[in-house]
């Protein structure tokens, strides 16, 4: 039987925790004065429809059936800009992955300001690929590190297709380089339809689609059943790098 | 009676958390000892500072050496980097063409002797490493190697008694993550440097060559130093010697790395420092003496492969005398306070 002032000290126990913890919590929070915050969302879709894994079968413009088991790739350097200015998100390395809905969405302090366009990357700079050991979104634990060659997977696309003659059937795209002719980085630019005016202490949010079908032919052609498999930086890894650059639009401003 | 007891327990644990997170805070502060990179004298500042972003401090480097020393970095517990990087053999493998990894299974390539790292721009026979910190991700993962991924070992390490107080000591708190075990790893990888051979020492004037050595160090400025260039011997350039390709393995080197077919059959120029110890040589460990070596510039290089180094075309005339006379040249490369110096051993 539970003794009242036992549940009491017990209660109180707990309170007095959770204030130890709030006020740590406080601590560690640094609030920016006059910062606006934005929220940037991607939404993975297939020809306009939300992707979804392994389920679903996808045609591509060649009548190749496809599914997707795996999808992940690295957002960064993002900035905001309008012609007399651009704000730069600091730390600006994401990794979406589609399997983790968490890693779609994140939200960073940004000037108040109007902005017309927002810029990133499709991968990670050349610098942070020279840089040593990094942590976070970065983390080599993540899986999208080549050790052999070292620098960033900067994009990952994995499943399965009956196009594919190789072993399962199965298709495995993954991207990267960043130096030289090798390069699959570049800075991707996207207008907002409309200005987006941040306030300061407001939130606002800008939803960008990801059209996986453009990595069949947003400017080359990719046949599964000429290429179903890239796992290291060269030609075909730029072919298709230059494809999914051209995957993002934005879908609302909020 | 039983809850008022596990009330007052928990209350007490909650006390005692919060006294020691205190206490913790108070009286341990972080205080590494900072340690600074000896460049020896008369050679080249490093082109570029591996510690800039990884500040060099005796906890990191003794972290470092104890991950270096531990099998569990590997799979099945038997390959710590130690297992192919030996002190007595200058951190190469000692006498073993190719290494032995998980599962029986053998490396492809001769694995290189580790010194002198912080003047080492790219690591890897085939430079495809470019930052110290990240190399040890390779051989830990390599299926043929230590064969693990990264965080069972770092769960290995967060169950371990010693290492989240070795991690405090080094990096400020507890936390055990990958950049900071590549880190460690890397303060003391990148510390080790071999200075202190005899031809050193005669560089300094605190020793003198014979005869014979004296002769060697002449034909060797003369004939191999343009790319074994002194004092590091090494230019750290990639270059294709003319050996013929083994066709097994069909290692084309460097190529694999750039995707240019100028750099095919290109490997590291490896430093010449310590060869007494980390034979066998080339790329794929193919000659087991020095003698072997000497002879494949003498007569053995393949003078038709297009991208054969221009150096090399003509072979490198070599007489038998001579050849000797570089033999005992190259032996005054070994530097016996690095093979046996205690601060590089497992503890």
């Amino acid at each position: 039987m539970v003794n009242n002032q036992a549940g009491k000290i017990l209660i109180l126990s707990l309170h007095f925790l959770c204030v130890i913890f709030q006020t740590h919590a406080q601590r560690t929070t640094t609030v920016r004065p006059k910062a606006a915050t934005v929220k940037i969302s991607f939404i993975n879709t297939v020809k306009g429809m939300p992707l979804v894994l392994d389920s679903m079968e996808y045609t591509n413009p060649f009548n190749e059936i496809y599914t997707v088991s795996r999808l992940k790739y690295y957002i960064s350097n993002i900035s905001l800009n309008n012609p007399q200015k651009h704000f730069a998100e600091a730390g600006s390395y994401h990794l979406i992955d589609a399997a983790d809905s968490a890693s779609l969405h994140f939200s960073f302090g940004a000037a108040a300001n109007t902005y017309n366009s927002i810029s990133f990357m499709v991968g990670v700079d050349s610098i942070k690929n020279v840089s040593g050991a990094q942590t976070g979104a970065l983390d080599p634990s993540r899986g999208m590190f080549w050790t052999w060659n070292s620098g960033y997977i900067m994009f990952k696309l994995e499943g399965n297709s009956t196009a594919s003659s190789i072993f399962n059937h199965k298709i495995e795209y993954h991207i990267g380089g960043f130096a030289g002719k090798d390069n699959v980085v570049q800075l991707i630019t996207i207008p907002l339809s409309s200005p987006l005016k941040l306030d300061a202490g407001k939130s606002s949010e800008i939803i960008i689609t990801a059209d996986l079908d453009k990595i069949w032919h947003g400017t080359n052609e990719l046949k599964i059943a000429e290429t179903p498999v890239t796992m290291s930086p060269g030609i075909l890894s730029k072919k298709i790098a230059d494809n999914y650059n051209r995957m993002f639009s934005i879908k609302e401003l909020k | 009676m039983k809850i008022k007891v596990i009330i007052s327990l928990l209350l007490f644990v909650c006390t005692a958390f919060v006294f020691i997170a205190a206490s913790q805070k108070d009286t341990d502060p972080f205080k590494p000892i900072y340690l600074k990179l000896e460049i020896p004298k008369g050679w080249p500042k490093p082109g570029k500072d591996i510690f800039a972003n990884n500040p060099l401090t005796e906890q990191g480097f003794q972290l470092g050496k104890r991950l270096f020393y531990d099998g569990r970095l590997s799979k099945d517990g038997n390959f710590a980097c130690a297992s192919c990087h030996q002190q007595f053999a200058a951190f190469a493998t000692y006498d073993h063409d190719f290494s032995h990894g998980f599962n029986n299974l053998f490396t492809l390539r001769n694995a290189p002797a580790l010194f002198n790292l912080a003047w080492t721009p790219l690591l890897h026979w085939d430079g495809g490493s470019n930052h110290i910190e990240i190399q040890a991700l390779a051989p830990l993962t390599a299926h043929n190697e230590m064969a693990e991924n990264i965080d069972s070992v770092l769960i290995k390490l967060r169950k371990d008694t010693a290492y989240p107080k070795l991690f405090k000591a080094a990096f400020g708190s507890t936390l055990i993550n990958s950049q900071r075990m590549l880190k460690a790893l890397a303060q003391f990888t990148g510390s080790i440097v071999s200075s202190n051979s005899k031809y050193d020492k005669v560089q300094r004037g605190e020793a003198s060559f014979t005869i014979s050595e004296a002769r060697g160090y002449e034909l060797f400025k003369l004939k191999c130093a343009a790319c074994h260039k002194e004092p590091l011997f090494t230019d750290n350039s990639f270059r294709n010697n003319g050996l013929e390709v083994n066709t097994y393995i069909n290692d084309y080197g460097r190529m694999r790395i750039t995707n240019d077919k100028n750099d095919s059959l290109k490997f590291k120029v490896p430093s010449l420092r310590n060869i007494t110890v980390s034979f066998p040589y080339m790329h794929d460990g193919r000659y087991y003496t020095i003698g072997q070596a000497i002879d494949h510039y003498r007569t053995k290089i393949v003078t038709t492969q297009p991208t054969l180094d221009t150096l090399l075309k003509n072979r490198i005339a070599i007489s038998n005398a001579e050849k000797n006379e570089l033999i005992y040249f190259l032996f005054t490369l070994t530097d016996t306070t690095l093979i046996k110096n205690p601060r590089y051993a497992q503890h």
